[in-house]
């Protein structure tokens, strides 16, 4: 996986390069946004990593540019800035995700996983989450030995729903709605029971965690 | 009206309109009364007076002079006709004798002394007497004690005011000659019939007087109502604004006097509002310098720690690594405190915003920390709505369940609720960790307070921020005891109409 970093301070360039290094990304820095365009169009990326401060033109611009060229990279925005309006603008433009410094490698790092985990599952209709690799085409999940996980369509529905949003709470609502077609009726018992099947069934290859009162989430192990 | 923002002494417009004009029209309305008296009233004594007068001159006319040369009285058949018509009675029967009808008979016969009260008229109330005495005080006929009016002497009549056998007397005395000899015709009449016209006169003078003033007094009121109305639509403009508005006032409903008192309000009302743009700016500026540098030397240090192999290297880096999210935090606390200031976001921030999807929100950003301390991160969500500021909000519950992440030890349990209580929507965090004693729940808001047996982490920031936030929602933040353990329970209380 390879990424591009448009960050003008040298410490945190060099400080992020080496931290997604061990995370086991390639990542290549630029320090300004005019040179973005020489290297996407010799090098393909898989995501790039935007701070909105930059010299010369600045990350909103370059935003709003590679949108409107059309570019589906997957955008990480990285600020110093906090306020709303500048979260709501870096979105609307186009940007994926959005990163408020001062920030820790981890963090950085999964928001980098699930970025391009989301961007493979619409082109390669393919999720790895942990070690389970989530077929959305075929509709089926195989963990690292190669077995096929036996779900029923409910406990497919479930595990799809939360491996779109893994790293992320989805509330008991939102399962529901995603299981169920208009006319059926199901309790949130009856959710907690097909979770618990899940569970069962996915072993060591990936964990849903129940969150008390909100919901469950699917992390990695 | 909101009178606790009313200083007691404070004197109203209206009030002091009202008051400047009251008094001074009571005082033209004793004059106008006393006015009004004297014109009706003194014409009408004298009318009393003439009559009475005649009385005396028809007495004198029945004084004769005997061969002998002496003075006496001739009787009449009957009585003095009635002196004037009665108002209120039926008047007398022109025939007949009244005399011995109504009343005991009055002869001018001076073989009658002493003279008996005399009737005037049938039905009247006012008693008459008289007096035919010499100069020398003589009384020739009629009552012997009556005084003799002192009063100037007009026409060869007098009058005066007197007290007789304990009734108030009007009295007239006539002055003439009789063969050469002077006498003085002495007539009373009580004071009783004429007291009653005046009194009458003078009600009917008070009671109408009264009516125009109280109209008067009415339009006054009225005018001045009208008149302050665009006063009034001003304050009402001034109270519905959000307090945190720097907005200008319009200028178009102002009357001349108080627009000047507007146009510098609305100038003032500019100038904070530059500086608090120019605040914000400053912050902005001030987050992305402190910011930047931070996240390089975090990051760089989380490299190196990973680089590391040596154990006593490591252990320096870790509490480098402590020190520096030490300040990372500081900054982040310092800039939301800054930000979270009244001044800092206007009306129009304010929307409406569901509790139960912010407490979704904020655990999903610190679900992390919660199981890296093992800690049972829950919610209990009842469906609440609040009108506020969102990353406000935001920033608020991010600071609670910090503080309830620094104070909760590994295993314990942290729940966040939300939902409606007698109406009023409400937001709690609660925490298994030690509480907080009573004598600190006050403290504990202050900034920079930090309390004993505090990790090094705190900035003793946090609560304070929640305060300050809390304050500009016109919510309340309650430190309360845990439902359940030792725990403490941060309550923050909207109010019900948000």
């Amino acid at each position: 996986m390879r990424i591009l970093l448009v960050e003008d301070d040298p410490l945190v360039s060099d400080a992020i390069v080496r931290g997604l290094a061990t995370a086991g990304y390639v990542v290549d820095a630029v320090v300004d946004a005019e040179s973005v365009q020489g290297r996407l169009d010799t090098t393909h990326y898989d995501l790039a990593i935007v701070d909105l401060g930059l010299p010369g033109e600045d990350g909103f611009a370059l935003v709003r540019r590679l949108r409107r060229d059309g570019s589906p990279l997957p955008l990480l925005i990285v600020t110093a800035r906090d306020g709303l309006d500048d979260r709501v603008n870096a979105l609307d433009l186009g940007a994926d995700d959005y990163l408020v410094k001062p920030f820790a490698l981890p963090e950085l790092a999964a928001r980098c996983r699930a970025l391009i985990r989301r961007a493979t599952a619409a082109t390669a209709n393919e999720m790895v989450v942990g070690r389970l690799r989530i077929d959305l085409a075929g509709r089926r999940a195989i963990d690292d030995t190669g077995r096929v996980l036996e779900l029923t369509r409910r406990e497919w529905s479930i595990l799809e729903c939360l491996a779109h949003h893994s790293g992320r709470v989805v509330s008991k609502e939102r399962l529901i709605q995603a299981i169920v077609s208009w006319d059926e009726e199901i309790s949130g018992n009856a959710i907690e029971v097909h979770v618990s099947r899940l569970r069962a069934k996915l072993g060591e290859a990936a964990t849903v965690r129940g969150i008390r009162g909100l919901g469950y989430r699917l992390d990695d192990a | 009206m909101r009178l606790r923002f009313k200083p007691r002494h404070a004197p109203s417009i209206r009030g002091r309109l009202l008051g400047y004009l009251l008094l001074p029209l009571l005082v033209l309305m004793v004059a106008s009364i006393w006015a009004d008296h004297r014109t009706f009233v003194t014409p009408m004594y004298e009318s009393f007076d003439r009559a009475l007068s005649r009385a005396a001159i028809a007495i004198a006319a029945h004084v004769q002079q005997a061969p002998d040369g002496k003075l006496y009285v001739q009787s009449p058949d009957r009585g003095p006709i009635p002196l004037r018509p009665p108002d209120d009675q039926s008047p007398p029967p022109m025939d007949g004798d009244p005399y011995q009808r109504h009343g005991p008979p009055m002869r001018f016969d001076p073989a009658d002394r002493p003279i008996s009260w005399m009737r005037l008229y049938p039905g009247a109330r006012d008693s008459f007497l008289y007096r035919v005495s010499l100069p020398d005080g003589q009384t020739l006929a009629g009552d012997e004690g009556l005084p003799i009016a002192q009063g100037k002497t007009v026409d060869n009549l007098a009058y005066g005011d007197a007290t007789y056998k304990q009734l108030a007397l009007r009295i007239a005395s006539y002055q003439t000659t009789v063969g050469g000899e002077a006498i003085t015709v002495t007539v009373a009449e009580t004071v009783h019939h004429r007291n009653t016209v005046v009194r009458r006169l003078d009600t009917v003078i008070g009671l109408s007087d009264g009516i125009q003033l109280s109209l008067v007094l009415g339009l006054c009121l009225f005018g001045i109502t009208v008149a302050l109305r665009p006063m009034n639509r001003l304050r009402d403009q001034i109270m519905r604004r959000q307090p945190q508005s720097l907005q200008p006032l319009p200028l178009e409903p102002v009357p001349g006097e108080v627009r000047p008192l507007v146009e510098s309000l609305n100038t003032l009302l500019v100038t904070v509002r530059d500086s608090t743009l120019a605040q914000q700016h400053f912050l902005t500026n001030a987050a992305h310098q402190l910011r930047t540098p931070l996240t390089g030397l975090k990051a760089q240090l989380e490299v190196l720690a990973n680089e590391t192999h040596d154990n006593a290297q490591q252990e320096r880096i870790t509490r480098l690594q402590g020190s520096v999210d030490r300040l990372a935090h500081t900054a982040n606390q310092l800039l939301a405190l800054a930000r979270a200031e009244p001044s800092a976001h206007g009306p129009g921030d304010f929307v409406a915003i569901q509790l139960d999807a912010l407490i979704g929100t904020v655990i999903d950003s610190m679900l992390d920390r919660a199981l890296a301390h093992d800690i049972d991160l829950g919610a209990d969500c009842g469906p609440a709505q609040v009108h506020g500021v969102y990353w406000l909000l935001h920033e608020l519950l991010i600071n609670l369940l910090d503080n309830a992440l620094r104070h909760t030890p590994d295993g314990g349990k942290i729940t966040l609720r939300c939902g409606l209580h007698n109406g009023s929507p409400y937001l709690e965090v609660e925490d298994s960790g030690p509480g907080i004693p009573h004598a600190e729940r006050e403290r504990v808001r202050e900034r920079f307070y930090r309390a004993a047996g505090s990790n090094g982490q705190s900035s003793g920031l946090g609560l304070a921020i929640v305060e300050e936030i809390t304050r500009s929602h016109r919510a309340r933040f309650e430190i309360l005891d845990a439902h359940e353990g030792s725990g403490a329970r941060m309550r923050i209380q909207f109010p019900a109409h948000a």
